[in-house]
C-alpha cells in the first residue's frame, strides 16, 4: 500500500502529541504538588441545592484541581434512593430524611448516615410583580393550594376575587404552579403549608423551580411556590402571616432566625461509616462548607447562612 | 426515488383551479415562515448576548441613581405606561441583580464612558466605576489603573499580583475587589465598533471554550460540547459495524423470503419507536442489569459506590447506538439495493468468493450510503435528550471523561450534554432571567451542529446519486 | 481493479475465509436483530410483576396519562396534518421543479431541529406570548387561510402583466412576505376585535360565558410545538407518495377536460391515498412518543379534561421525570415501564400498519406500470 508512509507519519505525530500532553500534565502536577487532594465527588439529590453544590464544586476544583465533582439533580427524594442503592455517597436534600428513609439506610448499611445542616432556605409564595397582593395567611395558602383544607380554612379559594386585595384585578381563576412529586420542595410545602393535605390536582407541575418562577413571572393571574434562591425580577414574594398574627417578609434575617414560617434547613447526607476517616475529597468539601468562604458561597447562591453557633456545633466528623 | 419531470402548467389551467391551490401554497409558505422565525429568533437572541451592551446611568424622580444594562421593556397594568428592566449587578450590596424602573419616572439618562462591568466570583457581575487600584501599597488612578487591571487579567487568577480594585457603585458606595476574583473586565461605553466586535468574538470564543461558572448560569459550554461529541463518536464506533453487518446480512446473505421481509419491516419500525423507550431499556438492562453485574464481579471493593452500575458515558452511547441502529441499517440497505446485480454476478463469474465479492465490489460501492447513514445517525443522536436523562447525563461534570489518568477514557463517568444543559439551565437554573440568553446561545449551537451534520448527509447523498448516475 | 492472481493451492484457504466471514456476518446480523427484539422482551418481562398483582391501581394511575398522551397527539395532528398535506400537494403537483428541489430538503431539515430546542421555545417564548395575545393567536387560525385565499383572488384579478413576475409555481416562496405582513395585520386587528365584541379580554370572556380556565402551558401550545416538529415527516412521505403518482394518470384526466385541482382530487389523491395515510400514521407515531416537547411545553397535570386551554401529562414526560427517582423493583418503576411498553407497542403497531400500506401502494404503482 502506498499510503504506508503517511500512516507512519501520522502515528509519529500522535506519539509527539501524547508526549507533549504527558509533559504538560507532569508540569501541572508539579505546580500543585502541595495540594494532592484528589478524587471524584458524585452527588445525587435536591435540585434546589444544585446551585449550591455546583458552586462548592467550582470553589473546590479551583483549590484542588484533581477533585472531580459531578452532580445529578433529580429532587430530594432521589438522594436516599441513591445513597441506599450506593450510586452516590453524598446526598444533598432540601428536607430532612423521613424516619422511613433513615431506617432503610440503617437496614442496608448498619449505621445511620451522617447528617449535616449546611444552610437555611425558605419556600416563598410568588405572584406576578404587578399583582396587588402583598401577604397571605397560612390557612389562605392552604385554601388556595390544597383540595382538602387540612389547615382549618372553611372555603377553598379558587379565584382572585375571593381575596380582598385582588377583588378588582386580576380576574378569574388563580393559575397555580408548583414542582413535581419527586422534589423536596413539593414534599415540604405539602407538609408545612398544607398541613399534610393533598395538593389540588390542577396545579401545573414543572421539573424545575426556575420554570415555576418563569411561568408565574409571565402572567398576572398566576401563583406558585419555589425556593427563596430562585426569585427573579419578574415575580414578587408574598409576606406570610403566621399563627401568632405576625406578618413576615421572606428577608434574610427572618429566614435565618426562623421567623418566616416556611423557612427550612438544607441538609447534606454523607455515607460515612463510623470510625473510618472520610476520603480526602469529602473531607475537603466538608471543611469548605463550614469555612467562611463556604458561607459566602451560600449567600452568593441565594441561600441564607446558618447562625454561627449552629455551624460550630456540627463540627463532628 | 425518481423525481417528477417538471410540469408546465399554462396560466389558464391555474386560473381554472380556483382558490384551493392557494391554500396549499400558503401551507408551504407558512411552514417556511415558522422555520425562518424559529431560526431568526435563535440567531438574534443567541448571538446578541455576547455583544458588549451599553451601560446606562439613570436618575429617577426620587433622586436615586442606578447604573445598568437595559434588558427589556414591558407594559404596566391598566395602561400606566412602560416599565424597563435594568440589570444592575452588585448583588452583595443591593441584594438583587435587577431593577424595574417605570420609564416615566426617569428624569435623566446618559451613557458615560467611565462605566465598567466586571465579572467576578462568587458574586457575579459588578457594574459601576473604577476609582483606583491598590497594588503593593501604592494607589494607581486613571490610565495607570486601567493598564494595571488589563495586565493582571492576562494572567491566570492564581498568579496575579495581590492587588485590589477600589470600585464605586451608582449611589457612591465603595467596594474593594481583589484582582484574583475577576474573570472579565470591560468598559463597553468607551469602546468603538471595532473593539466591540473584537470583544464579541472573544465572548463567543469564551462561550465555546470555557466551562460553566456560577452553577451553570454563566461561563461557557465546553464540557457539554466535548461530552456531546465524545458520546456521539463512541456511539458511531459502536453502531457502524453492527449496522453494516446487519444490513449486509439482510441484503446479501439471508434468503429473501417472508421472514426477511418481516424483519426488514420490523427494523424500519424501530426507527419510529420513541426515544424514551430506548432510554427505559438502557436504564433497565444496561445500567441496572449489566452495569450492576459488572460492579459485583469486577469492582466489588468499590461498592457501595457504583462504577458501572450508574448512568455513564458507556451506557449512554450504547443506548443511543441501539436507538440509531435502524437508521444505519436502513440507509446501508438502500445503498446495497441500488447496486446492480450485474456487478455481483460479474465478480462471482471472475472467480471471486462471496467475501471477495463483498469486500472488493459491493462494499466500496455502498460506502457513501453507509456514510450517509452514519451521519444521519450522528445527527439524530446529537439532538436526543430524553433517553440521556435516564442513562447518564450530569448537570455538571467539569472534568471531561477523557484525561491523562489511566485508562485515559473514563467510560463510567457521567458527562455533560448540550441538549440536557439547555433543558437544565432553562428549567433548573437559579435566576431564570439571567440564564435565558445563555439558553438561546446553547440552543443555537445545538441547532447549528445538528443542521451541519444533516447538510453533510444531504450533500453526500446528492453527490452519491450524481456519481451513480454517471456510472450507469 | 484487477484481483491479484492467486496460486491454486490457496483456493481452500479462500473458501475457508469465505465460510468464516459468512458465518460471522450471519452471527452479527442475527445478533443485532436479537438485540432489537430484546427491547420488547425486556419491557414485557419487567411489567409481568404488575400483571401478577392483578391490581386496578395500574389502570387508575395510567389512565390520565394515556388521555394526556392521546390529547397531545391529537392536538399536534390537528395542527400538522392540514399544513403538511397542503404543503405536500402544492410541492408535488404545482410547484416549479427547481423550487421543489430546494424547498423539500429545507422542510426536511425542520425535522432535525432537536425536540429540546422546540420545547424550550414553546414553553418559554410561545406560551407566555400566546397567554398575553390569545385573541391574536386564535384569530390567526382563521386569518391565515383567509389571507391565502385573498392572495389568490388578488392574483386572479391582477393585471396579466403582473402575473409572470409572481408566477404561481413559485407562490410557496413569495407568499412568505405576504403572510408575514398579514400576521402583523392580525396582531393589530385582534385587540380591536377583542375590544369591540369580547369585552376587552378574551380570557375573561371565555371564563364568564363558558367557564373555561386558561393554563399557561396548555394543549394548544403542545399542539403547535409538536405539530411543528411532525410537519416535516408527514410532508416528506406524503410528497413522495403524490409525486410518484404516474404522470400519465394526471395527464389523462386533464386531457379529458379536468382542471388540475380536479385531477388531483379525483385521480392523484385516491391513487396516493394509502401513501398519505401511512405518512399521517408515521406522524401520529412520532407525536405519541415525543418527550422533550411535551415535558417542556405542557403543564404536566394528570387531568381528564378536553379543553384545549388546559394542561396535560403524557406517558413519555412522566417517564422522563419520574423514572430516574423510582427505585428499581418498586411499584412506580414497574408502572413506568408499563407506560413505556404501551408506547412501544402502540408506535410499533402504527408504524407496521403504515409500512404495510406503503408496501401495497408501491406494488400498485408497479402494476400501473406507467413509470418510465
Amino acid at each position: 500500500m502506498k499510503s504506508n508512509g503517511f500512516w507512519r507519519e501520522k502515528k509519529y505525530r500522535l506519539h509527539l502529541a501524547l508526549l507533549g500532553m504527558l509533559l504538560l500534565m507532569t508540569h501541572a502536577a508539579l505546580a500543585n504538588s502541595s495540594l494532592r487532594v484528589s478524587g471524584t465527588l458524585g452527588a445525587v439529590g435536591s435540585d434546589t441545592m444544585a446551585g449550591l453544590v455546583l458552586r462548592w464544586g467550582e470553589a473546590l476544583t479551583a483549590r484542588y484541581p484533581d477533585i472531580n465533582v459531578q452532580f445529578q439533580a433529580g429532587g430530594s427524594a432521589s438522594a436516599p434512593t441513591a445513597l441506599i442503592a450506593g450510586t452516590t455517597r453524598l446526598g444533598p436534600m432540601s428536607r430532612p430524611m423521613t424516619e422511613e428513609e433513615r431506617q432503610q439506610f440503617i437496614d442496608h448499611y448498619g449505621y445511620p448516615p451522617l447528617e449535616l445542616r449546611v444552610a437555611r432556605d425558605a419556600l416563598v409564595i410568588v405572584v406576578h410583580r404587578h399583582t396587588p397582593l402583598e401577604s397571605l395567611t397560612l390557612p389562605q395558602v392552604d385554601a388556595i393550594f390544597s383540595s382538602h383544607l387540612a389547615c382549618g380554612e372553611i372555603d377553598p379559594i379558587r379565584r382572585w376575587e375571593a381575596l380582598p386585595a385582588t377583588a378588582s384585578w386580576p380576574y378569574g381563576r388563580i393559575a397555580l404552579h408548583g414542582r413535581n412529586l419527586a422534589s423536596g420542595t413539593h414534599g415540604l410545602f405539602q407538609q408545612r403549608a398544607l398541613c399534610d393535605g393533598p395538593f389540588r390536582p390542577d396545579i401545573s407541575e414543572y421539573p424545575g423551580a426556575s420554570a415555576v418562577v418563569a411561568a408565574v413571572g409571565e402572567s398576572p393571574d398566576a401563583m406558585g411556590y419555589a425556593g427563596y434562591n430562585h426569585l427573579s425580577p419578574m415575580v414578587k414574594a408574598l409576606r406570610l402571616t403566621d399563627e401568632y398574627g405576625r406578618t413576615v417578609a421572606p428577608s434574610e434575617a427572618a429566614i435565618q432566625s426562623g421567623a418566616y414560617p416556611l423557612s427550612r434547613d438544607l441538609y447534606l447526607y454523607v455515607n460515612a461509616p463510623p470510625g473510618e476517616t472520610l476520603p480526602a475529597a469529602e473531607q475537603a468539601l466538608l471543611t469548605l462548607i463550614m469555612s467562611d468562604e463556604g458561607q459566602q458561597i451560600i449567600r452568593a447562591a441565594g441561600f441564607v447562612p446558618l447562625p454561627t453557633n449552629d455551624l460550630e456545633t456540627q463540627q463532628v466528623w | 426515488m425518481k423525481r417528477r419531470s417538471p410540469h408546465t402548467i399554462r396560466e389558464a389551467t391555474w386560473l381554472r383551479d380556483g382558490l384551493w391551490p392557494w391554500l396549499c401554497a400558503a401551507c408551504v409558505a407558512l411552514s417556511l415562515l415558522m422555520l425562518a422565525a424559529l431560526l431568526t429568533l435563535l440567531v438574534t437572541r443567541g448571538l446578541s448576548h455576547f455583544w458588549p451592551a451599553t451601560l446606562e446611568e439613570v436618575t429617577l424622580g426620587s433622586g436615586d441613581i442606578i447604573i445598568g444594562q437595559s434588558v427589556r421593556e414591558a407594559p404596566l397594568p391598566q395602561n400606566a405606561g412602560l416599565e424597563r428592566l435594568y440589570f444592575t449587578g452588585n448583588r452583595e450590596i443591593t441584594g438583587a441583580n435587577w431593577r424595574w424602573v417605570s420609564v416615566d419616572d426617569i428624569t435623566q439618562q446618559s451613557t458615560p464612558n467611565d462605566l465598567i462591568r466586571l465579572e467576578r466570583t462568587p458574586w457575579g457581575d459588578f457594574i459601576g466605576r473604577l476609582i483606583a487600584v491598590e497594588s503593593e501599597g501604592q494607589q494607581l488612578t486613571g490610565q495607570e489603573a486601567w493598564d494595571h487591571v488589563k495586565n493582571a487579567l492576562t494572567m491566570p487568577p492564581s498568579q496575579r499580583a495581590n492587588s485590589e480594585l477600589l470600585l464605586a457603585t451608582a449611589d457612591g458606595q465603595t467596594l474593594r475587589q481583589p484582582v484574583s476574583g475577576i474573570s472579565h473586565f470591560q468598559a463597553p461605553n468607551a469602546m468603538s465598533w471595532g473593539q466591540k466586535t473584537y470583544v464579541w468574538g472573544q465572548n463567543v470564543w469564551r462561550f465555546l471554550s470555557q466551562g460553566p461558572r456560577a452553577a451553570n448560569t454563566g461561563g461557557g459550554v465546553w464540557p457539554a460540547i466535548f461530552g456531546t461529541v465524545l458520546m456521539v463518536i463512541l456511539m458511531s464506533v459502536m453502531v457502524t459495524p453492527f449496522g453494516v453487518l446487519a444490513a449486509i446480512y439482510l441484503n446479501e446473505i439471508a434468503h429473501q423470503n417472508r421472514l426477511t421481509r418481516l424483519v426488514r419491516i420490523g427494523v424500519r419500525n424501530l426507527a419510529g419507536v420513541p426515544s424514551i423507550v430506548y432510554g427505559v431499556f438502557g436504564l433497565g438492562v444496561f445500567v441496572y442489569g449489566i452495569g450492576g453485574s459488572i460492579d459485583t464481579w469486577f469492582f466489588s471493593d468499590e461498592l457501595p459506590s457504583p462504577t458501572f452500575g450508574t448512568g455513564g458515558l458507556l451506557w449512554a452511547s450504547l443506548t443511543l447506538a441501539l436507538l440509531t441502529l435502524p437508521v444505519v441499517i436502513v440507509a446501508t440497505e438502500e445503498g446495497l439495493a441500488r447496486i446492480p446485480d450485474a456487478q455481483r454476478e460479474g465478480a462471482v463469474a471472475l472467480g471471486a468468493t462471496r467475501l471477495e465479492m463483498l469486500t472488493r465490489v459491493v462494499l466500496p460501492m455502498a460506502t457513501p450510503a453507509m456514510l450517509t447513514g452514519v451521519i444521519l445517525a450522528v445527527a439524530r443522536a446529537a439532538g436526543e435528550v430524553a433517553p440521556l436523562m435516564l442513562v447518564g447525563v450530569a448537570k455538571l461534570a467539569p472534568q471531561v471523561p477523557l484525561d491523562g489518568e489511566f485508562p485515559y477514557l473514563h467510560l463510567e463517568r457521567k458527562f455533560m450534554h448540550l441538549g440536557y444543559h439547555l433543558f437544565d439551565t432553562a428549567f433548573h437554573g437559579e435566576d431564570v432571567q439571567a440564564a435565558i440568553p445563555l439558553v438561546y446561545a446553547t440552543a443555537l449551537l445545538l441547532v447549528l451542529i445538528v443542521l451541519a451534520l444533516n447538510l453533510t448527509a444531504i450533500f453526500l447523498r446528492h453527490h452519491l446519486r450524481r456519481q451513480r448516475g454517471n456510472e450507469c | 481493479m484487477t484481483p491479484p492472481r492467486l496460486p491454486l493451492s490457496r483456493q481452500p484457504l479462500r473458501q475457508l475465509q469465505d465460510r468464516i466471514a459468512t458465518g460471522l456476518i450471519t452471527a452479527g446480523g442475527i445478533g443485532v436483530l436479537m438485540a432489537i427484539l430484546a427491547i420488547g422482551v425486556f419491557l414485557l418481562w419487567e411489567t409481568l410483576p404488575l400483571l401478577a398483582l392483578g391490581d386496578t391501581l395500574a389502570v387508575s394511575r395510567l389512565a390520565p396519562l394515556a388521555w394526556g398522551t392521546l390529547k397531545a397527539a391529537i392536538a399536534a395532528m390537528l395542527f400538522a396534518t392540514p399544513i403538511a398535506l397542503g404543503a405536500a400537494i402544492y410541492s408535488a403537483l404545482f410547484m416549479s421543479a427547481r423550487l421543489r428541489s430546494r424547498i423539500k430538503p429545507t422542510l426536511e431539515l425542520m425535522e432535525a431541529i432537536p425536540g429540546v430546542v422546540v420545547g424550550f421555545i414553546a414553553g418559554l417564548v410561545l406560551a407566555p406570548w400566546i397567554e398575553q395575545h390569545l385573541a391574536s393567536a386564535l384569530l390567526l387560525i382563521v386569518w391565515l387561510p383567509f389571507s391565502a385565499i385573498l392572495a389568490g383572488a388578488l392574483w386572479h384579478i391582477a393585471a396579466s402583466r403582473l402575473r409572470p413576475r409572481l408566477p404561481h409555481t413559485w407562490a410557496g416562496l413569495w407568499l412568505i412576505p405576504w403572510l408575514a405582513c398579514m400576521v402583523v395585520v392580525a396582531l393589530w386587528l385582534a385587540p380591536v376585535i377583542e375590544q369591540q365584541w369580547l369585552g376587552g379580554d378574551l380570557r375573561r370572556f371565555l371564563d364568564l360565558h363558558y367557564g373555561m380556565d386558561y393554563v399557561t402551558r396548555n394543549t394548544l401550545i403542545v399542539g403547535v410545538a409538536m405539530g411543528f416538529a411532525i410537519i416535516p415527516s408527514i410532508y416528506s412521505l406524503a410528497d413522495d407518495a403524490l409525486a410518484d403518482v404516474p404522470p400519465a394518470l394526471m395527464e389523462g384526466a386533464q386531457a379529458l377536460g379536468a382542471s388540475r385541482w380536479q385531477a388531483l382530487w379525483k385521480v392523484a389523491l385516491p391513487t396516493a391515498g394509502p401513501g398519505i395515510f401511512s405518512a399521517v400514521m408515521i406522524g401520529a407515531g412520532r407525536a405519541v412518543g415525543e418527550t422533550m416537547i411535551v415535558l417542556m411545553a405542557s403543564s404536566n397535570t394528570a387531568l381528564f379534561s378536553a379543553s384545549p386551554f388546559e394542561g396535560l401529562r403524557s406517558f413519555s414526560a412522566a417517564i422522563a421525570i419520574e423514572l430516574p427517582e423510582a427505585s428499581p423493583g418498586g411499584l412506580t418503576y414497574h408502572l413506568l415501564i408499563l407506560a413505556a411498553l404501551v408506547l412501544f407497542i402502540f408506535t410499533f403497531l402504527v408504524n407496521t400498519l403504515a409500512e404495510v400500506v406503503r408496501h401495497r401502494l408501491r406494488r400498485r404503482y408497479h402494476r400501473l406500470g406507467v413509470r418510465q
